[in-house]
């Protein structure tokens, strides 16, 4: 084995890692089944010509329509013109079900988007707060007015 | 004893699914850059339908192979049976030198001598 295969910097090197594919090979079969090393390194290649394959037929695609940048419907269309048509509804499948999930992590993570009505009043009565403190504190400390039936309270 | 429902579920295109195994986006990036001379930039979206499809695509060669695999009645899939289900399958068809071409030089060259060409 070419000791370039190992440090991965030359041109030729990008391939697909190894213990993802094995993963995906051994449960595409019965659990006794062993595969030779020969034909794993075999399937990866193979896997690997096949993006070239749809990747170039993508780019042909993306420049019959004048496009800039290679899209997903760009790589679909390649998929069906090469006889790969079967995948193409699970392809988008999945590829719908990553922006669904995609946009319920920026979701989770934006407390703004999330009830942006709650937000802002929250925001509003925090102010409030604030100014009436400040208030108080210009008073000398005297019973700072805030909501009224705090207020209410006290007073009676 | 094993179900045999579960096996010939896998042989006739039900997609047992596997887990959640992705390919790394990066990488199948960087292989479509390098598959051409004058590939387009790509969107950040692109990956990612790779990712599925080549996914499908190796279930589908795997199945093929074991196929021809079970046919010669072995239980371990070898090369020659990923070469025999390229030749058999038509869209499999750009992937036929691949197969055929040795990953070592040859030795069958009489008198030792190295396949070195020049």
């Amino acid at each position: 084995m070419d000791p370039m295969d190992i440090v991965g910097k030359s041109k030729e090197d990008a391939s697909l890692p190894k213990a993802t594919m094995t993963k995906i090979i051994k449960e595409m079969l019965p659990p006794d089944v062993r595969v030779a090393r020969d034909a794993q390194d075999l399937l990866i290649e193979c896997c690997v010509e096949f993006i070239n394959l749809v990747s170039s037929e993508s780019n042909e695609v993306c420049n019959r329509e004048e496009k800039r940048t290679i899209a997903p419907e760009h790589v679909l269309k390649a998929l069906e013109v090469l006889g790969f048509g079967e995948y193409i509804e699970e392809v988008y499948a999945a590829y719908e079900q990553h922006k669904h999930e995609t946009m319920q992590d920026s979701l989770k993570g934006g407390k703004w988007s999330n009830g942006a009505e709650m937000t802002e009043e929250a925001l509003l009565a925090e102010q409030q707060r604030m100014f009436a403190e400040a208030r108080a504190r210009m008073n000398g400390g005297a019973a700072v007015p805030k909501q009224t039936d705090v207020d209410s309270n006290v007073e009676s | 004893m094993r179900q045999p429902g579960m096996y010939s579920g896998m042989l006739s295109g039900i997609s047992g699914k596997t887990g959640p195994h992705s390919l790394p986006l990066a990488r199948i990036k960087k292989i479509m850059k390098k598959s051409g001379d004058d590939v387009k930039m790509i969107s950040g979206e692109a990956p990612i339908v790779f990712s599925k499809a080549c996914e499908l695509f190796i279930e589908e060669l795997t199945r093929q192979s074991w196929a021809m695999t079970m046919q010669g009645r072995r239980r371990t899939l070898h090369k020659d049976d990923v070469a025999s289900a390229v030749a058999a399958t038509d869209i499999f068809d750009f992937l036929v030198n691949l197969v055929s071409e040795p990953p070592n030089a040859d030795e069958d060259a009489p008198g030792g001598t190295n396949n070195i060409e020049h």
